[in-house]
């Protein structure tokens, strides 16, 4: 090292280097970069056998907290730590596990440069990384001169001289950036190839449902290992939008291959349903127990751990599928067919001249809008619950068929429609959630009953109580409904509509 | 930030001995330490390998025609800066008369002074020169304990005691007086006389004896602070229990 430094000596100072540190350094981050996209860089430091220092940079000052025993990647909030460091991650980690995204070794060292009376003007910290995983790479060198109070000039000379020596350049970027650009992770979240205007209707859809299906099958091993929650939510969304895909566009594939596939997305969609909705109730439990008025928050202790133990046997049984044949042969059969149409030859695809993507979306987004709107316009504040399920259902159609025009449409009418649309969907939202999530306690508290061990009266009383709350919010949600149903089919929305036809 | 004036009208009896370990053993428990450096002769400066020189000079600084900031050193040591000596210094007190004429304001200009700096230090020590004079009367004025190096030997006492005799003249806020023996020689029964029985009769007087030994006479050939190179010597010890008695009466 004090080779290589030696420029920053010249003739007027002397170089004293310190002891060197080395440390086997992880670099952690959610699957989607969330901490990457908030600007936060995680790392987890080990210089011996001891289960080492979490340090997080990106906060203002950095935090770090010792772990008091090993942690296992990937780990969710839940598994860090209590403390500042946690806290400072919990919102950008949201649900989500961190898991290594790169490794390596790191060595540091200090040297100090002194003047002629032997006194420190200038620290410079030497950070020398090499990375190990996801590959071996060169050892990757970062010098940081560190200007002491009252000794600038120095440390610009010193700066100066390092610059104007072979070897040191200015660094654009930090270790962590470099190692992520030496083992080849490109940090982004996987690009989907996009559809364009001009495409053939059958090799746009085709292209949008082979993105579906690689999402679905890059989602697998984070459900099945149960890494986080948003996994298998991943998967169902790709599910969903595949079979709304199917249903809206897929007549310009060919029959036999939406016939021969199509059950198979519905049978995928209720094999993942039992454990989203655990899911579901789990992650949202902490804040329904917070809001309980009635009962105590540890009332909701034994139903937690009916949740937990559901939870558990219907994973073993979405786990089963998901490792099942008819899952394999499933997406293979599903993708290397819509690969078939979605790579065609660029010569076969222009011999023919049948429907452009552009025409496919306008005719569709035209017939989906319009079949909304009638069944908006049908409904009255006396409308069965039924009929508002069902407009529910054909709103998530037309939002996902939304989502698959969007890089044929004009931005900011896209952006405009689909506000209008997000609007009614959560107040739909609301009222499906009362009423299901209230349905559904009643079928756990009976559950729950015919168990051995059954549960305390005042579990049950305070699931009384939260299936009280839903009610509400759905009664409530109905009675928003009709002012949002009012804006929905208001002018504005029917202009913005219009101007996103591509 | 809490102010400790390491004074004694007598020269060579131990205050930048003093005034330069217990800087550097207080940056070392965390705090952020400053030490001024107000002697002409610039011995502390010396010690810690800075070169002796304020730019623009005491006077533009008690003028307040440079920024106290701009004037300060990084040591070698994390967490202890100092404010260098400057040859400029021998005319201070006339620098500080000059500003502010013969008003009150002239004893309390320094104090004022480091109130710029108080959101950036925890722990100041002034590092006074040999004199009753306007600097040090603004030192004295400006500190929350005033330590005091006293040689074992009756003279010395008579300082200690006309000190105590200035100090109590202030109106308003007075220092804390904290007396130590420095230089202690045990082989001297008058040393050892005063240092078994003074503590006990009066206040302000610590028990604790810096030894007068080689080892410290070395700080200015290591320049270095004495537990630096001679982290056992009994002086060390003493310089840490002196700090432990200081912080506390300083509450710093």
């Amino acid at each position: 090292m004090l080779g290589a430094l030696n420029p920053a000596a010249g003739t007027r100072y002397t170089l004293s280097a310190g002891q060197a540190t080395t440390r086997t350094v992880t670099y952690l981050d959610t699957v989607d970069w969330r901490l990457r996209r908030k600007g936060l860089v995680l790392r987890h430091e080990r210089a011996t056998s001891e289960a080492g220092t979490l340090r997080l940079d990106g906060t203002g000052d950095a935090v770090s907290a010792t772990l008091p025993s090993p942690v296992a990647w990937p780990a969710r909030i839940e598994h860090l730590p209590d403390g500042e460091l946690r806290d400072g991650l919990a919102d950008a980690m949201w649900v989500r596990a961190v898991a290594p995204v790169a490794k390596g070794r790191l060595v540091t060292r200090e040297a100090a440069v002194l003047n002629e009376d032997g006194k420190i003007v200038v620290r410079l910290d030497w950070a020398e990384l090499t990375g190990s995983e996801p590959v071996r790479t060169e050892p990757l060198v970062r010098v940081t001169v560190r200007p002491l109070l009252g000794y600038r000039r120095d440390a610009e000379r010193v700066t100066r001289a390092l610059r104007d020596s072979e070897g040191f350049e200015p660094a654009e970027d930090t270790l962590y950036q470099a190692l992520l650009a030496a083992v080849g992770s490109t940090a982004e979240a996987i690009a989907r190839p996009a559809i364009s205007a001009d495409m053939p209707a059958d090799v746009a859809v085709a292209t949008a449902l082979l993105g579906f299906a690689d999402t679905i099958v890059d989602n697998v091993d984070g459900v099945v290992d149960d890494v986080d929650t948003e996994f298998l939510h991943d998967l169902r969304v790709a599910v969903r939008r595949s079979r709304s895909l199917i249903k809206l566009a897929g007549d310009v594939l060919p029959e036999r291959l939406v016939a021969r596939h199509a059950p198979g997305f519905k049978w995928l969609g209720d094999v993942t349903t039992p454990t989203r909705d655990l899911d579901v109730y789990l992650l949202e439990l902490e804040e329904l127990a917070a809001g309980l008025v009635a009962g105590e928050r540890q009332d909701l202790e034994p139903f937690a751990e009916h949740l937990d133990r559901e939870r558990r046997k219907a994973r073993r049984a979405l786990v089963r599928a998901l490792r099942s044949q008819r899952f394999t042969r499933l997406l293979d059969g599903w993708r290397s067919g819509l690969a078939g149409i979605a790579e065609r030859e660029e010569s076969e695809k222009d011999s023919e001249r049948g429907l452009a993507a552009r025409e496919l979306v306008a005719g569709r987004l035209r017939r989906m809008v319009k079949k909304v709107t009638r069944r908006a316009q049908a409904i009255t504040p006396d409308s069965p619950s039924e009929d508002v399920h069902d407009l529910r259902k054909r709103c998530k159609e037309l939002r996902y068929l939304l989502e698959f025009a969007k890089p044929l449409c004009d931005e900011s009418a896209f952006r405009a429609a689909l506000k209008d649309l997000k609007k009614l969907q959560d107040i739909l939202g609301d009222f499906q959630d009362g009423e299901v999530q209230s349905a559904a306690l009643r079928v756990f508290a009976e559950r729950m009953q015919e168990d051995p061990s059954r549960p305390p009266a005042a579990t049950l009383l305070a699931m009384g109580e939260l299936s009280a709350r839903f009610v509400t919010l759905q009664r409530q949600a109905r009675h928003d409904l009709t002012a949002a149903l009012e804006r929905f089919l208001g002018p504005d929305t029917q202009v913005r509509s219009e101007a996103l036809l591509p | 930030m809490r102010i400790v004036a390491s004074y004694n009208v007598k020269g060579g009896v131990g205050k930048t001995t003093a005034a330069v370990n217990l800087a550097y053993l207080s940056a070392r428990e965390g705090r952020r330490t400053l030490l001024w450096d107000l002697d002409p002769q610039g011995a502390a400066t010396f010690l810690f390998r800075v070169k002796p020189r304020v730019k623009g000079g005491g006077g533009r600084l008690v003028r307040r025609e440079r920024p106290i900031g701009a004037a300060l050193k990084a040591t070698d040591f994390t967490g202890l800066d100092l404010l260098p000596a400057d040859v400029t210094y021998r005319n201070l007190d006339l620098d500080l008369a000059g500003a502010h004429g013969r008003s009150t304001k002239a004893s309390r200009a320094l104090g004022r002074l480091l109130g710029e700096l108080a959101d950036d230090y925890d722990v100041v020590f002034l590092d006074t020169p040999p004199s009753l004079s306007l600097v040090s009367e603004n030192a004295l004025r400006a500190s929350d304990v005033v330590l005091v190096p006293i040689i074992p030997t009756v003279l010395a006492l008579r300082t200690y005691d006309q000190l105590a005799e200035f100090v109590d003249g202030f109106d308003g806020r007075r220092p804390r007086l904290h007396a130590f023996f420095s230089m202690a020689d045990r082989r001297k029964s008058l040393h050892r006389e005063i240092i078994a029985s003074l503590p006990g009769e009066r206040d302000g007087i610590s028990p604790t004896a810096v030894p007068a030994l080689s080892q410290v006479e070395q700080m200015a050939v290591h320049r270095a602070p004495l537990p630096v190179y001679a982290p056992d010597s009994p002086a060390t010890r003493a310089y840490h229990s002196l700090w432990t008695e200081l912080a506390g009466l300083a509450g710093a």
